[in-house]
């Protein structure tokens, strides 16, 4: 990758701007104040007690259950990320090597889709009605009675069903990217098949593949719905631990101290990602443009397993999801299946007041949180501005810890005056600002890396100041940056609720807290007409940003892959 | 665009609740139950009330949180045991309604800090269809339950979030005479049995009803409304007894809408409120002795052996109960 | 390292492609013959179809109808990796997660060859290349034309019966291409390894190459020695391919023992003939640029020669030599002259005589 041009002018210059100086204040200001200072409460809540104490850590780590939650929690994590990266690898063999026709690729994007725009939880739901022990596919279709897919077995099988679409997004780019004369200079070298597959193509992805596992670790460990619904008692895991330590027993200090313990092992994977991202790819871009059909990579028999392994893949995730529609559209699924408006007519009117305010909500974070993250890369990757690599690290925390953490901390740190700001819209919408304005940032430095610094060097000869350039060159060109950003935190705001499970209120109820109450007072019918709407809106809406995105000509940034993958 | 950001960020300012006469209410019942209650008394009164439904324990959790600036003003439907929790956290405030007195003593705190709106008890739930497969007759005993038979085939409450699991072990520790090692070592072994612990109170009705489990231990309402769903369920009692569970009222302590709050819980304790139970087919027996009986579950409550509870000791002693099963019962 | 050569025969090879952003790019009924050690170039514009036939050779792509046979073996649909071939890629695909040792390495171990074995390869053809002591280096630790030594020993160390090079000098600068050509000529003499090498630049092509197989859209235009096609192109646009040329236009008057009689600026030439000619056909003649002398206007010119006069219209001083464009009849001609510090320089506008030998001016049927 060609380094980034780099910014003009010095620290000392970027200081006395007057425009420049008071909006760094300004955003160091959100930062500490949003992300630096719930997390210190956090902190503060678990280590201090009239004194630095260890006492509540202590505690937890006494408690088999929590030694149990831990060590759940990681193994899960693992099993997570090899499941996820396995498959999702397969899935990207066969749409980038496989040589299959067109329609494949557009059908297994289109699949892929469904996991990442639907609330986290909708693949537990699916999964007790169709494998549960009376599931209409274990038990109607193939007869197997008393399956329990509760603990360890469930609760992996969902979570790599919803996020191996991430390791697929990944690897296809990366698999993509690959060199092909490379593979042809193994053949030429007289390897078969297998052998350059199994030395020249997984060693150029294991990049990728790294990537893939730390991503979906990261998203395993912060799951804190999945497991609530398929963990039961006998597969604990922290997020899971923590929200009921919290909700279930009012302890607030084990519940944060055990947010501190998954605090650990999140931040660690995170880093690492970050890390193996921004180091030096070994995979180098293809020179000549357009190679012709190369020797076909895969045997026959090779692509043959790929798909029934994909195909089965793609058969078990529409099932989920036909089930969750029709569980929409009937009485009591199981009981009566007759069909029924009843649900959504529910949805429509008792459920109107969770939709509403989590559109508004959704549409304010939008323009908040886009112009946030816009700016803020501007200033981390424009200026020279001195600590603007700790204000971009300090934005990313929120994003960095697991949904539950934040929510815990967030609730500590805005329960009591003079900042109680708990139970308010104003607190919901910050919560989505400062955890999903990443995608919007780093849409903002890819694309000011291919823009010349120069462009608003000619702006500033003719007399502009900072913000009138800003405003009048930048925003214009970075707009599929700025809308990337708005698409993200629109599908975040709608399908999120590990954070904000603990920040709803009378006066602000959110879809997603909504589903999972009904899932847990089996309203199930309602549960999945409230998924069924988010689908839709969420679907609608990446849609409509792709669209926009192709009249702005923004490339790859608009596809539903960069804005659903980051 | 400045301009915009600033409107937009005092429009959306903590504001306190805002409508002048609204009720902010948190209640443990269903939404199904509880709602048709509420609409009744605002297409009553013209005032409306906000509501927000959560398990007993995030209920108190929360109220306790926002204990400097409660967001509530009344505890409007949870089990005894949230209240008498409550009432040692401090959020609740003594209020004794217009009919206070026509309740019987068992059913409120002699204080006044809560009192019942609607008596409830546990039971089992069983699939016919699965019973008659395993040629099983419905479980009668508390001991039934530890059959092999039954094994991975019962579903139960949770009890770090569900109130209905604290019933049912206060209902294993009582019928078990207060003994409460025998108790914990029965609990230890129906434990073996037990396919998942879910999260809220009646969350294994319809997994039993779908023949996910033979068994559902869940209290009466969820039962029965699972049956009027057209579930084919049997509704059985053990025959050692089940402890009397009180579905509570209480007023927040500094509720910001006290007025519209009192005059709420006084309407809550007449006939007009007390029929709806039986009206909306709630499942419950109503607490005021004018308030009208729904026959069928007077006829199943009939067959119960009702055992009392004492809540003092109940609340003092919860979270050592709960712990209790934490450490020992659930452990693998 | 001793290599037998092998005999490669293309008959009637044909592809078609129906790719959009490369536009039919078709390889249309190729035949041709390499012998055994013979380095064969194939030489044409972009889209001739060169890179295609190498890339069918090798097995890469499959041909839509030929043959293609290795010492009359008919490898037509036989796999890559069986075909025993080495081929140098354009841009060298050295596996970048490989050090060099092993990138050589790579061919031996798919042959299952015991470590001491290859190591002992390898060293050898590293040296070879001149690389000795690289051999724990990555790629992107190496110059372009490093890199290119490795991908070059990396191909013959497994000693294919066939090696194949695509353009693999066209992403180095111009003194290190002309420097790598000569070593590569000599590499493939020293293991005499038949060589199909592709390019489109014909200096590179003369320079390293037993014979050239000129293509144009997927034909066979010409096969020959660079002499050959230099001196008797027999097609227009292998004329103006090989060399640069002055295309002359003219009429055959009649036909002549060895030649034929021209009309050429309106003076009458007898120049050879390849092929006979039919009285009144319009004809192009090739003329080189450096077969064009400049003399004085009034200076005197040797009697066989062909002579008119011109007036210089351009002057490039390139310090060897000069080139001249002269306005003749009409026309602008090419020529060059060498040694002009020795000569002395014309100026721009100055009258001159442009002399030829008539057997400088080949003959070729259609216009150009």
């Amino acid at each position: 990758m060609s380094p980034a041009p780099a910014p003009a002018g010095s620290p000392r210059a970027a200081l006395r701007d007057p425009v420049l100086a008071p909006v760094v204040v300004l955003l160091w200001a959100a930062v500490a104040l949003f992300v630096l200072y719930p997390v210190t409460r956090l902190l503060a809540l678990t280590f201090w007690d009239d004194g630095p104490t260890l006492a509540a850590v202590v505690e937890l780590v006494g408690s088999w259950q929590h030694r149990r939650a831990l060590w759940n929690s990681l193994a899960l994590a693992g099993l997570v990320g090899a499941a996820g990266t396995a498959l999702g690898f397969a899935f990207a063999l066969l749409a980038v090597r496989a040589n299959l026709p067109r329609w494949v690729g557009t059908v297994l994007d289109t699949i892929v889709l469904l996991p990442l725009i639907s609330p986290p939880f909708t693949a537990a739901i699916a999964l007790i009605f169709a494998l549960g022990p009376r599931g209409l596919i274990s038990y109607h279709v193939f007869g197997i009675a008393g399956l329990n897919i509760y603990g360890l077995g469930g609760t992996l099988l969902s979570e790599t069903l919803t996020y191996f679409p991430i390791a697929y997004l990944t690897l296809k780019g990366v698999l993509a990217n690959i060199d092909p004369t490379l593979e042809d200079g193994g053949f030429s070298l007289g390897a078969r098949r297998w052998r350059v597959f199994r030395t020249i193509t997984v060693p150029l992805a294991v990049p990728g593949i790294a990537n893939s596992f730390l991503l979906l670790t990261a998203a395993s460990l912060a799951d804190f719905a999945t497991p609530l619904i398929l963990g039961g008692t006998r597969f604990p895991v922290l997020p899971t631990q923590a929200f009921l330590q919290i909700t279930g027993l009012y302890d607030m200090r084990g519940g944060a101290a055990l947010s501190f313990l998954l605090l650990v092992p999140a931040l660690a994977v995170f880093v690492a990602q970050r890390w193996w991202t921004e180091r030096r790819s070994v995979v180098t871009v293809t020179g000549k443009a357009g190679a012709a059909t190369r020797v076909r990579s895969l045997s026959p028999g090779a692509v043959a397993a790929l798909v029934l392994v994909c195909a089965l893949t793609v058969l078990l995730v529409l099932t989920f999801y036909l089930l969750i529609v029709f569980a929409s559209m009937v009485r009591a699924l199981g009981a009566d299946n007759s069909f029924s408006t009843a649900h959504y007519a529910h949805v429509f009117s008792g459920g109107l007041k969770a939709i509403r305010d989590t559109l508004v909500i959704a549409a304010v974070c939008m323009p908040v949180g886009g112009l946030f993250a816009v700016v803020l890369g501007y200033v981390v990757a424009r200026t020279r501005f001195p600590g603007r690599r700790a204000l971009e690290f300090a934005a990313m925390i929120n994003y960095a810890l697991p949904g539950t953490i934040v929510g815990i901390a967030y609730l500590v740190a805005f329960n009591d005056p003079p900042l109680a700001l708990t139970g308010t819209a104003f607190i919901l919408v910050i919560c989505y600002v400062f955890r999903y304005s990443l995608a919007g940032t780093r849409a903002t430095t890819a694309l000011l890396a291919q823009i010349d610094p120069s462009i608003e060097e000619a702006s500033a000869s003719l007399g502009a100041r900072r913000d009138v350039t800003f405003r009048r060159i930048v925003l214009p060109l970075i707009r599929p940056a700025l809308l990337a950003g708005m698409t993200v935190l629109f599908i975040r705001a709608m399908t999120a609720i590990s954070a904000t499970i603990f920040l709803v209120s009378l006066s602000w109820s959110l879809v997603t807290v909504r589903i999972l109450e009904g899932i847990t007072n089996l309203e199930l019918g309602q549960a999945s007409a409230f998924s069924v709407m988010v689908i839709l809106l969420v679907y609608a809406a990446v849609i409509l940003s792709s669209l926009i995105m192709r009249r702005l000509n923004a490339g790859s940034l608009g596809q539903a892959g960069t804005l659903l993958g980051g | 665009m400045a301009r915009a950001l600033l409107f937009a960020a005092c429009v959306l300012l903590p504001i306190p609740a805002w409508a002048a006469d609204t009720i902010n209410v948190y209640t443990a019942w269903p939404e199904s139950l509880s709602q048709p209650i509420f609409k009744a008394y605002s297409a009553k009164t013209g005032v409306p009330i906000n509501f927000i439904r959560l398990s007993t324990g995030e209920l108190v959790a929360r109220a306790t949180a926002e204990k400097n600036n409660p967001r509530a003003d009344v505890i409007w439907g949870a089990p005894g045991d949230g209240f008498a929790a409550a009432k040692a956290a401090g959020i609740i405030e003594p209020y004794k309604a217009a009919g206070w007195a026509k309740i019987a003593p068992e059913l409120k705190d002699p204080e006044g800090y809560y009192t019942a709106v609607s008596k409830n008890t546990l039971l089992f739930m069983s699939n016919a269809k699965l019973l008659k497969e395993k040629g099983l007759k419905p479980p009668t005993s508390w001991s039934d339950l530890l059959d092999p038979a039954y094994k991975g085939q019962i579903q139960t409450a949770d009890a770090r979030t569900s109130g209905t699991a604290l019933t049912r072990i206060l209902s294993i520790y009582y019928a078990f005479g207060k003994d409460e090692e025998k108790a914990f070592d029965y609990q230890k072994k129906l434990h073996a049995n037990v396919q998942v612990y879910t999260k809220s109170g009646g969350g294994c009705t319809i997994p039993a009803a779908m023949g996910q489990a033979m068994v559902c231990i869940a209290h009466m309402p969820d039962a029965m409304e699972a049956k009027k769903k057209g579930y084919d369920m049997l509704t059985t009692f053990p025959r050692e007894g089940v402890a009397a569970v009180i579905e509570g009222v209480a007023l927040v302590k500094g509720a910001k809408n006290r007025e519209a709050a009192t005059k709420f819980i006084d309407w809550t304790f007449t006939k007009d409120m007390q029929d709806l139970l039986d009206k909306n087919e709630v499942y419950m027996l109503p607490t005021l002795p004018e308030g009208s009986v729904n026959a069928a579950v007077q006829a199943l409550m009939k067959e119960a052996k009702l055992l009392p509870v004492d809540l003092e000791w109940v609340g003092k002693n919860r979270k050592r109960l709960v712990d209790r099963w934490i450490n020992e019962v659930i452990k693998d | 390292m001793s290599a037998t050569g092998a005999r490669l025969r293309l008959v009637s090879v044909s592809k078609r492609f129906v790719r959009a952003e490369q536009g039919v790019a078709a390889v249309d009924d190729v035949s041709l013959t390499v012998e055994p050690g013979e380095l064969l170039t194939l030489l044409g514009p972009s889209g001739c179809g060169k890179t295609t036939t190498l890339r069918m050779v090798a097995g890469f792509e499959p041909p839509d109808s030929g043959r293609i046979l290795i010492d009359e073996q008919d490898v037509t649909g036989l796999m890559v990796y069986r075909r025993n071939i080495g081929f140098v890629f354009q841009n060298y695909a050295l596996f970048p997660h490989l050090t060099v040792f092993e990138n050589v390495a790579y061919g031996l171990r798919v042959k299952g060859l015991g470590a001491a074995v290859i190591r002992e390869k390898v060293e050898r053809v590293l040296a070879l290349v001149g690389l000795p002591g690289y051999a724990r280096r990555f790629s992107n630790q190496l110059s372009g034309g490093e890199q290119q030594r490795v991908a070059v020993a990396r191909a013959v160390v497994v000693e294919p019966r066939l090696l194949l090079f695509d353009e693999p000098l066209s992403n180095l600068d111009a003194k290190l291409r002309v420097q790598m050509r000569e070593e590569l000529s000599r590499l493939q003499r020293q293991l005499a390894i038949t060589t199909i090498y592709v390019t489109h630049d014909q200096e590179e092509a003369m320079a390293i190459s037993d014979r050239i197989a000129v293509m144009q859209a997927g034909r066979v235009a010409q096969v020959g020695t660079a002499h050959d096609l230099y001196r008797a192109p027999r097609s227009v646009f292998v004329a103006q391919f090989i060399g640069r040329v002055n295309l002359l236009p003219a009429r055959v008057l009649r036909a002549d023992a060895g030649g034929a009689v021209v009309a050429l600026w309106g003076r009458e030439v007898t120049v050879p003939a390849d092929e006979p000619v039919a009285a009144g056909q319009s004809v192009s003649l090739v003329l080189r640029p450096e077969s064009v002398a400049l003399l004085p206007e009034r200076a005197g010119v040797p009697a066989q020669e062909f002579a008119i006069a011109g007036v210089v219209r351009g002057r490039t001083f390139l310090g060897e030599k000069v080139e001249y464009a002269v306005e003749v009849g009409g026309t602008l001609l090419q020529a060059v002259s060498y040694d002009p510090l020795r000569h002395g320089l014309f100026d721009v506008g100055a009258p001159v005589q442009i002399a030829c030998a008539p057997a400088s001016l080949r003959l070729l049927r259609g216009q150009g």
